[in-house]
């Protein structure tokens, strides 16, 4: 039991940088990045590359990792938004869909199509605490999580860098008479969000192994996670992975936890886990649609 | 003398003319899935025919087209239509994949076109269609090798059974708890899983609850590799057997040789070197080719290829002479010999391997031929 | 201008003259059934279109309903050995009945979480395809579904099949061009420009939005079907989101109205992966660069490129029956205001997070007055519009109109019963013509419905007789001139003038003018006074926001002021001008605005 709340939280920890990244840019631009989750593959596949040559952990490729994520962050905003910014909605939307789709067959066409396997963080041992097995891996997950998003904290409400991203995510026409690069900004958003959802790629890529194919997947749970907790909400992204995560470990295995369920296996099978886990997202939708933690929606005209 | 020279010239002439004249020229078109879920399986599909390719007996000039079959259940079946009308097209490399097979059996039978696919899943050899050739094991009857072993050889009755939740796994998992049954044990727990999907603890927690005596696997690559990691770090020391995929060099060189100890696998086919001077030639030539040895789907098409070239090389000139050839005849591959059961089924043979825990290599355990299924 | 519309229809000939070419150029068995395949998906794009393009909304269900009408045929078919003349009305009533149960509860969510639900509902039948082995196959699915047999007659493959698919095509083309062409066309693109002057016009946009999507799903019904006899097997892949991303990448490309935009799309999107097949994987490279090219260049896809590059004809209705000046009540002469009250507002309050936008403000239009309201700025006065038309709900307080309490109503209705409206920031359509934009007022007088309008014929008789109607309100403002003009290209001051026109063509009783004068100029001021003016002298009652009390003067035979969310003066103008309670709004306005900060 411990050992899948442990599993449960580096989950939620790992999908929190996912959703934050995904939030950062959607406040900054109003813009959904359908290629958030391919984000998470060259992240990993990166740090499968690098740990296979180089030998080193994977805290050791971090910075390299979330060096190269950041270029790609940006140069993607500057083909698939910038040039879309004033259009619908939907135009960015499916820019950053086929951005993703160049990005995974890019990926395929230079890693293989073969799941790979990246360095653990620090280890992969385990070691025993009173009897429950706990894998380093597993906490490192939670404390480089924890960490980045320390770091993200800081940097938006510390450094003037900051101060400015928040400017444009509030309200990008006063933040451009207040004299800031609403642009450059922009990119630096889309940066960070590359950078934190590689690492989360970089974790996935040792507990879970990475394979070009898995983009959508995390797409899918970025969003339902964003929405879930409160669409525009930071609290609300954390909120959101903890619930996915929720259905992913806890929900399947509650046939174990609660003997009376051992009856009704098929209940809380994986597919039907995650059919309960969409038919929660549609009731959050219907009777509140901006999450846990997002602003009242204004009823639409 | 000049007319011995003159005589010896022409003899030769006509000898060269007639074996000009013995050149055949074809084209095959290699449908398979390169991108997609399954475009691991599919690239291994590719390497084995290519490699079949360039080990052509000699007299045949063969060219290769190679149609990416994607993810759409009607990406085989397009494929075909194209290449299907073509004059030096007798026969086609299908994918592995079998939802797109199914969909090209009428395609097939349209056009009188032999299909060859190392897919084994069920339904396609249920058709009555007489153009279909599987090269993999049905499932039907592979698991019975799976399970004999289990059964007879472990002695082990209680089964979890884990597999994905695609047309292989769900295949794999109906044949091997209705086979488990039919030999006495039981089925104590059993999980369909997403092939995306990467958190299993919950599963394994079930599994550990229900108290199994033996886990069974229809996984592909990743997830199977998970599994086996997940197990292995989790000190779970019930054994595990698993399908051909654990098997694989690409699934093997993602986990660590002591998360292997005691895992085995049912392969359809494997290939040791000293078999025999063909088998060694592939090996070799394999892995100075593509970098890493075979897996079952390469050694399976490259043997199936093989098989219909040899159709050719010994006379076969048209679509309907190779599926008369590929009926009737047997083969002796790289991995086993090729004999139709008379509905298309051509390999009957299945290998159970063993890790022993010191390498990423599997050492050949057991050997089934002849199966039949239950 | 005639030669662009001459080229225009040369290109549409040339371009039916191609499709039909097509498949007796490219006609082996592989290129048929491409063709055919892209037949499908044009059913698909074209009933997209409706829900995406008319209405303008962002479904993602398009794909579910698709892949779950080939189940239901595939399960008839295969499971049941039905034949196609169950399987096609099967699948359409399933995919409709499916899309109704999930419009009620999706269709009021604001767009992206429109999009979200029907994602998530699209992936719910996913899983549940791949799980519910029994009925659907699993994951491999089921074969055997048969080619189609009609009556007894066996579609083959090839060109017969080929043939039965392009002819749904063209019904699914009439469908739409019949949609779109009428009076309920317009109305749903104005509901998709500007929802909240719908609204105003007595259009339900719900109701518009909900027979929209209804006919998208039913269309999807039927390119489910005929897709799962055309590959003959049905599988979870058919419900993969990848399909939902090329019905959209077929209207992205093709344009999102245009039904030639959608059989287009089709084409390329079918047939591209072929055409860049020896590029091996990295045709998914190209495709998705070429994508987003096309976004960046051509945003309305390649029919805006098309209608920018040769304009289409805008038909200007000649018919000059009936010149006569607009002829509302039965009686002639000038009818003094009487002292009948039209509307009344009681107790009216609403708060926004605290602050009183409107406190307990109470007063009565008399019919046949002009009410002016004044005040400072940000003292209520749109907001008391806003809730006098339902656009916000009061917090407190009662309306009536006539004898009916009108406060909590819907705002279409509360149009439909009488009181016409025009907006502070001006909510006209900018791409449709003057003559158009007024003439969609008459949308709920002509009780325009989809079943009508499927079946007119060569001119909506509706749309003819709004446009008249239109025509004779413009005519009251001076500015039939403009009729075939694009409102993008007014003036701001003919614009204001028009959204009169076009709440006077709802023939209310009551009109609520929002700074009517602002942007006109003196002469134009004075025109507008005297159009007012005989208005009300045949009965319509007016009130008016105004600042500007030169416009006022004559014109107001009562004025109230608000102030804070509050009514602190209400009588005959020159009273009002003189009340020190206004002056001292006013003024102490003022002076804190000069006052040093």
């Amino acid at each position: 039991m411990i050992q899948l709340l442990l599993n449960a939280l580096s989950l939620t920890a790992a999908y929190s940088l996912l959703a934050m990244g995904f939030v950062l840019v959607l406040n900054a631009t109003g813009a959904v990045n359908l290629a958030h989750g391919s984000f998470v593959i060259v992240g990993g596949l990166i740090a499968a590359a690098l740990g296979s040559w180089l030998n080193l952990p994977g805290a050791a490729l971090l910075p390299v990792v979330m060096a190269g994520m950041v270029l790609i962050g940006g140069g993607l905003a500057l083909i698939a938004y910038y040039p879309l910014r004033d259009r619908p909605a939907v135009s960015v939307f499916i820019s950053t869909i086929s951005m993703g789709a160049i990005l995974e067959t890019a990926s395929r066409l230079l890693f293989g199509p073969s799941p790979r396997v990246a360095p653990p963080i620090i280890s992969s041992g385990s070691f025993q605490v009173g009897g429950v097995t706990v894998g380093i891996q597993a906490v490192s997950m939670i404390v480089l999580a924890v960490l980045l998003v320390g770091a993200q904290y800081v940097i938006l409400s510390r450094t003037t860098l900051g101060k400015r991203l928040r400017a444009v995510a509030e309200d990008r026409e006063i933040a451009t008479t207040l004299g800031i690069n609403v642009n450059t900004m922009i990119l630096v958003t889309f940066g960070i969000a590359a950078a934190l959802a590689g690492s989360a790629g970089l974790m996935f890529a040792n507990t879970f192994y990475i394979t070009p194919g898995d983009g959508e997947a995390y797409m899918i749970k970025t969003y339902v996670a964003a929405t879930m907790g409160g669409w525009g909400s930071l609290r609300g992204a954390v909120a959101g992975a903890l619930i996915v995560s929720i259905f992913e470990v806890l929900v399947p295995s509650l046939p174990v936890v609660i003997p009376v369920m051992a009856g009704a296996q098929s209940l809380f099978s994986p597919t039907a886990s995650t059919i309960w886990l969409y038919l929660a997202f549609l009731i959050v939708l219907f009777f509140r649609p901006q999450g846990l933690f997002g602003e009242a929606v204004q009823q639409r005209a | 003398m000049k007319a011995i020279g003159a005589a010896a010239f022409a003899i030769s002439a006509i000898y060269s003319w007639s074996a000009c004249a013995q050149e055949v020229n074809l084209t095959v078109p290699i449908i398979v899935p390169i991108t997609g879920l399954l475009a691991l399986e599919g690239t291994s599909q590719l390497n084995g025919a290519n490699l079949a390719v360039a080990h052509a007996p000699a007299g045949l000039k063969i060219k290769s087209q190679v149609i990416d079959s994607g993810t759409a259940a009607e990406g085989g079946a397009n494929a075909l239509e194209r290449v299907a009308t073509a004059k030096d097209v007798d026969f086609v490399v299908a994918p592995l994949f079998g939802t797109q097979v199914l969909a090209m059996l009428p395609t097939a039978l349209d056009y009188k076109m032999p299909i060859l696919a190392p897919t084994g899943t069920g339904p396609v050899t249920e058709q009555g269609n007489p153009y279909m050739f599987r090269l993999y094991p049905n499932d039907a009857i592979s698991k019975v090798a799976h399970i004999r072993y289990v059964v007879d050889d472990l002695k082990l009755k209680k089964a979890a059974i884990l597999y994905n939740t695609t047309g292989y796994g769900q295949s794999g998992f109906k044949f091997m708890s209705e086979y488990i049954t039919k030999l006495g044990g039981e089925v104590v727990f059993s999980e369909g899983i997403d092939l995306s999907t990467k958190e299993i603890s919950a599963t394994l927690a079930k599994v550990q609850a229900a108290k199994p005596d033996v886990i069974l696997v229809q996984m592909h690559s990743a997830s199977i590799a998970m599994v086996v990691k997940q197990i292995a770090a989790s000190g779970i020391k019930t054994p595990v057997v698993g399908n051909t995929t654990i098997a694989m060099p690409a699934t093997a060189s993602l986990l660590q040789p002591s998360d292997l100890k005691g895992v085995c696998a049912e392969s359809a086919s494997w290939v040791e070197k000293g078999k025999s001077p063909a088998s060694d030639k592939f090996l070799e030539d394999y892995i100075a080719k593509f970098g890493a040895p075979p897996d079952a789907y390469a050694i399976q098409q490259y043997d199936g290829l093989m098989m219909a070239l040899t159709a050719v090389k010994s006379g076969a000139r048209s679509a309907e002479d190779v599926r008369k050839y590929m009926s009737s005849n047997s083969y002796e591959g790289v991995a086993m010999t090729y004999k139709s059961d008379g509905k298309g089924n051509l390999a009957h043979s299945v290998v159970i391997v063993c890790y022993d825990g010191t390498s990423l290599t599997p050492k050949l355990v057991k050997r089934y031929d002849d199966i039949a299924a239950f | 201008m005639n030669s662009a519309v001459r080229f225009r229809s040369l290109l549409a000939g040339a371009g039916l003259v191609a499709l039909v070419a097509w498949p007796l150029v490219m006609s082996s068995p592989y290129d048929l059934r491409l063709f055919t395949l892209a037949g499908v998906f044009a059913i698909l794009a074209i009933g997209y279109q409706f829900i995406f393009g008319y209405v303008g909304e962002l479904s993602l269900a398009q794909g579910a309903f698709f892949g779950f009408s080939a189940y239901v045929t595939g399960i008839l078919a295969a499971k049941g050995g039905q034949g196609f003349l169950v399987t096609l009305p099967a699948s359409i009533i399933a995919s409709v009945v499916l899309a109704s149960l999930i419009a009620v509860p999706v269709l009021r969510l604001a767009s992206h979480y429109f999009a979200l639900a029907t994602l998530g509902v699209g992936q719910v039948l996913l899983l549940l395809a791949i799980d519910w082995q029994s009925l659907t196959g699993g994951a491999i699915g089921l074969s055997g579904v048969t080619l189609p047999n009609v009556l007894g007659f066996q579609i083959g493959r090839g060109w017969p099949m080929l043939l039965l698919v392009w002819s749904f095509v063209g019904i699914a083309a009439l469908v739409a061009f019949q949609t779109k062409r009428g009076l309920y066309g317009l109305a749903c693109h104005v509901v998709r420009q500007n929802a909240v002057a719908a609204k105003a016009l007595a259009i339900d946009p719900n109701a518009l939005r909900f027979a929209m999507f209804l006919l998208s799903a039913a269309l999807a019904g039927v390119a489910g079907a005929l897709y799962a006899h055309t590959i003959r097997i049905v599988s979870p892949e058919g419900l993969d989101f990848k399909v939902m991303i090329s019905c959209l990448t077929i209207a992205v490309i093709g344009g999102r109205t245009h039904i030639w935009g959608a059989i287009a799309g089709a084409l390329i999107v079918i047939h591209l992966p072929e055409w860049l097949r020896s590029f091996e994987q990295s045709y998914l490279i190209i495709t998705s660069v070429v994508l987003i090219l096309i976004l960046i260049v051509a945003p309305e896809g390649l029919a805006g490129l098309v209608d920018r590059a040769l304009p289409p004809k805008t038909r200007i209705p000649t018919t000059a029956a009936s010149v006569g000046a607009l002829a509302e009540s039965s009686g002639s002469g000038v009818l003094m205001p009487s002292e009948t009250p039209i509307l009344t507002i009681d107790g009216l309050t609403k708060t926004f997070g605290g602050v009183h936008a409107l406190n307990a403000v109470s007063f009565s239009l008399m019919r046949g007055s002009i009410t002016a309201v004044i005040g400072p700025n940000g003292s209520g006065k749109t907001t008391l519009v806003n809730c006098i038309t339902g656009l916000y709900r009061a917090d407190a307080g009662q309306i009536t109109l006539g004898r009916s309490t009108i406060t909590t109503l819907e705002p279409y209705r509360i149009s439909s019963l009488g009181i016409g409206r025009t907006f502070q920031n001006l909510r006209l359509v900018e791409d449709m013509t003057v003559l158009d934009n007024v003439a969609v007022a008459r949308f709920q007088t002509e009780k325009a419905s989809f079943r009508e309008t499927l079946f007119v014929g060569a001119r909506d008789p509706m749309l003819e007789r709004a446009r008249h109607h239109a025509l004779r309100a413009l005519r009251q403002l001076g500015l039939e001139q403009m009729a075939g003009t694009k409102c993008g290209s007014l003036a701001h001051g003919t614009k204001r003038l028009v959204e009169i026109a076009r709440a006077l063509c709802l023939d209310p009783t009551v009109l609520l003018l929002d700074e009517p004068a602002a942007g006109l100029n003196e002469t134009e001021q004075a025109d507008l006074a005297v159009h007012l003016e005989s208005l009300a002298a045949r009965g319509l009652t007016m009130l008016i926001i105004e600042h500007n009390m030169e416009f006022l003067r004559s014109l107001a035979t009562q004025m109230i002021c608000l102030d804070y969310g509050q009514l602190i003066a209400a009588g005959r103008p020159r009273e009002i001008y003189k009340n020190e309670r206004v002056i001292e709004a006013y003024v102490g306005r003022r002076q804190a605005a000069e006052m040093p900060a």
